[in-house]
């Protein structure tokens, strides 16, 4: 980090910046975006979309980003040109193509110029906000579009009194900042919801960044986010952990009546790292990773905003020993997942059905199964938390597809539920994944390849009674064929056997069993041997699925 | 002619309101710089009278509420983004205005304008 401060400070010393310094600028503003993304997000106030600002916004520039990445050209101008042509062709919602049409103005005014100054700079904003108000007949002012008009008539004030960049680049943050501040003022249906621009504090935050990697602060935590409670994930940041802070504090308090969210993040970035902000009901909750002897220092801080109710500190060196030493090999690794990508969510009803799935490229595990529904919260959680906004989900049970369906309705994002009835099919429809390809097409695929395979589960009857023709009577096995009911015995062997048999299990090539928490491994490969004796055509595969109720979850394809 | 019967009478909405409405979205939605008639001789004609829904078509059949609007759009700009955009705006906007869901907005792209070359 002192390097990177060392080397932009000298860039601004220089008062001119060329196509490749403009790179990191860029990247920073992205970044700082994408650290903000979820703040921006909560700012929609029109309850339908121009979807989430925030993740438009960051996808917008991701893609400008792109098309500079890998480029070596050092003309300011060229380097501008292309970033507004990456932003033109990425641009998402509504914000997007504004903000791809602030970078087409801004390209034009410094067409071919070798490096920016700061005479450069301000006639760029002033082009920039005169191509972006050009693309609409009735501009409608409290948006991005005034954050633009004040931010380059602050570049222009300011170029009037100091002829620097950096300090005209200070100045236009905060007119940004105050400009943001006054949207609501300027369009009622702000002020009726409570909140500023969503697009203009997007705006903000890309200024923001170019400025904080000026002077050298970071860009990846949020000075100023507070999320609710139950989703602070504190077993994530673990995996961060930083050499040399090895203590994590966990404080609960309750702040006096001011509290400058923004102060006390600065504060505490003095004292340690991985900082996050919990608030549910009044009461928050403050997580942070500091070096080991100074863990009292927050909670000399936090005494000072508010009374505190509990305090939790955990030595973490040696729980990531402890961590390491138990999740060696077992741990779920998911597919990472880019913007733009098409993500996959498959709810699960088991630890080994989930490592199954993993395998195949999954992005988020839900859990969840036959009498253990997620709540569509938990599943909506899943999609909001996840970096892209293509998503398929296999609910892999049919009393899930509902709760899918449910939850896919409440966000922004594009999602698909492939009603996969069983793990199977969900299996079956996620060969087909392919990240990177059209959304429908992919989508079709999916579907269509869950019937590609035959679906068996074994269970145990909770009750007497006749369906399809079979009388079931309560404790036997019963053995269900794509979820229709084909026998019940006193015998595992003969429930599995049996269901293999109704599902012309020889005219297919591969037999997976994934058995449950009911089965022992032993049970399960004693089994496994009888059908390989009894179809000796077919592979047979045996797999721990550790799901509850099911004995065995059997896929025949 | 939208019609909504209550307890103490009717209250209707003509497709012309709704188109006005729509109108104004239409105009406030980022990237469009003007709306086209569907047929050039009916443009030529409107284009002497300020009609506030010139571009707009609204049908109604008694049961569903279709809006087609015909725009030309900002050189430069996303198309497809700013029509689903237009798309979006106007079906908000014409819903909240009048109550009703509306089934379908078509967005017709008549042209574009070239402001200034890149």
């Amino acid at each position: 980090m002192d390097f990177e401060q060392n080397q932009s400070a000298h860039s601004m010393e220089k008062q001119a910046l060329d196509g490749q310094e403009l790179k990191k600028y860029i990247e920073a503003g992205l970044t700082w975006l994408r650290t903000n993304q979820q703040i921006v997000n909560s700012l929609n106030v029109f309850p339908v979309p121009d979807g989430d600002t925030g993740t438009n916004m960051v996808l917008t520039m991701q893609a400008a980003y792109d098309e500079i990445a890998n480029n070596n050209e050092t003309n300011f101008g060229k380097i501008v040109h292309s970033v507004a042509h990456g932003a033109l062709m990425g641009a998402r919602g509504n914000s997007g193509v504004i903000l791809s049409q602030i970078w087409r103005g801004f390209a034009r005014a410094v067409d071919n110029i070798n490096v920016l100054d700061a005479e450069y700079l301000v006639k760029g904003l002033a082009m920039a906000r005169d191509t972006a108000y050009k693309g609409v007949v009735r501009p409608v002012e409290g948006t991005i579009l005034t954050v633009a008009k004040d931010v380059a008539t602050a570049a222009q004030i300011a170029f009037t009194e100091k002829a620097d960049m950096k300090y005209i680049l200070e100045k236009i943050v905060t007119a940004a900042n105050e400009s943001v501040e006054r949207t609501p003022e300027l369009l009622p249906v702000l002020k009726e919801a409570g909140v500023v621009d969503s697009g203009g504090k997007g705006l903000f935050f890309i200024l923001e960044g170019m400025l904080r990697y000026v002077k050298g602060l970071p860009l990846e935590s949020p000075t100023t986010t507070v999320q609710p409670l139950a989703s602070m994930n504190l077993q994530r940041t673990m995996e961060t952990i930083e050499p040399g802070q090895d203590v994590e504090v966990v404080i609960d308090f309750r702040p006096y009546d001011k509290f400058d969210i923004e102060d006390f993040y600065n504060n505490l970035e003095k004292i340690g790292t991985s900082i996050q902000l919990g608030e549910g009901d009044g009461i928050y909750r403050l997580h942070i990773h500091v070096a080991d002897g100074r863990q009292y220092e927050p909670i000399e801080y936090v005494k000072k905003v508010g009374v505190f109710t509990k305090v939790a500190m955990e030595n973490l060196a040696v729980q990531m020993e402890q961590i390491e030493l138990k999740s060696s090999g077992s741990q779920l690794t998911l597919a990472r997942v880019e913007p733009g990508q098409i993500a996959a969510v498959a709810v699960v009803p088991g630890p080994g059905i989930a490592r199954v799935f993993a395998s195949l490229g999954v992005a988020a595990i839900v859990h969840g199964g036959q009498t253990m529904n997620p709540s569509t919260q938990e599943i909506l959680s899943a999609f909001e938390n996840l970096p892209t906004d293509k998503i398929v989900i296999l609910p892999n049970n049919k009393n899930i597809i509902q709760t899918a369906e449910a939850a896919s309705t409440l966000t922004v994002k594009r999602v698909s539920v492939i009603p996969s009835r069983s793990v199977p099919q969900g299996l079956a429809a996620m060969m087909r994944l392919i990240p990177h390809g059209d959304f429908d097409e992919v989508v079709k695929e999916m579907n269509k390849a869950m019937f590609d395979v035959e679906s068996g589960e074994i269970t145990r009857a909770t009750r007497s009674v006749e369906i399809d023709g079979v009388a079931v009577k309560e404790g036997e096995f019963i053995a269900l064929h794509n979820g229709k009911l084909v026998l019940s015995t006193t015998n595992l062997q003969e429930a599995t056997l049996g269901l293999l048999r109704s599902a012309h299990a020889d005219h297919f090539e591969l037999i997976t069993l994934f058995y449950g928490i009911d089965v022992t491994k032993q049970e399960a490969n004693r089994i496994a041997d009888e059908i390989r004796f009894a179809y000796p055509e077919q592979e047979i595969e045996v797999q721990d699925g550790g799901q509850p109720h099911y004995y065995f979850i059997i896929s025949i394809e | 002619m939208t019609k909504e019967d209550l307890p103490l009478g009717s209250i209707q909405v003509s497709p012309r309101a709704i188109a006005t409405i729509a109108y104004q979205a239409a105009l406030r939605s980022y990237g469009v710089v003007g709306l086209a008639h569907k047929n050039f001789l009916n443009g030529v004609s409107h284009a002497i009278v300020k009609d506030p829904q010139y571009g707009i078509d609204v049908s109604y059949d008694g049961v569903e509420i279709n809006i087609d609007i015909y725009i030309i759009v900002e050189y430069g700009t996303r198309i497809a983004q700013v029509a689903s955009s237009v798309k979006d705006t106007v079906r908000y906007q014409v819903e909240k205005a009048i109550g009703l869901p509306v089934s379908t907005v078509n967005v017709h792209v008549r042209g574009l304008r070239i402001s200034e070359e890149d």
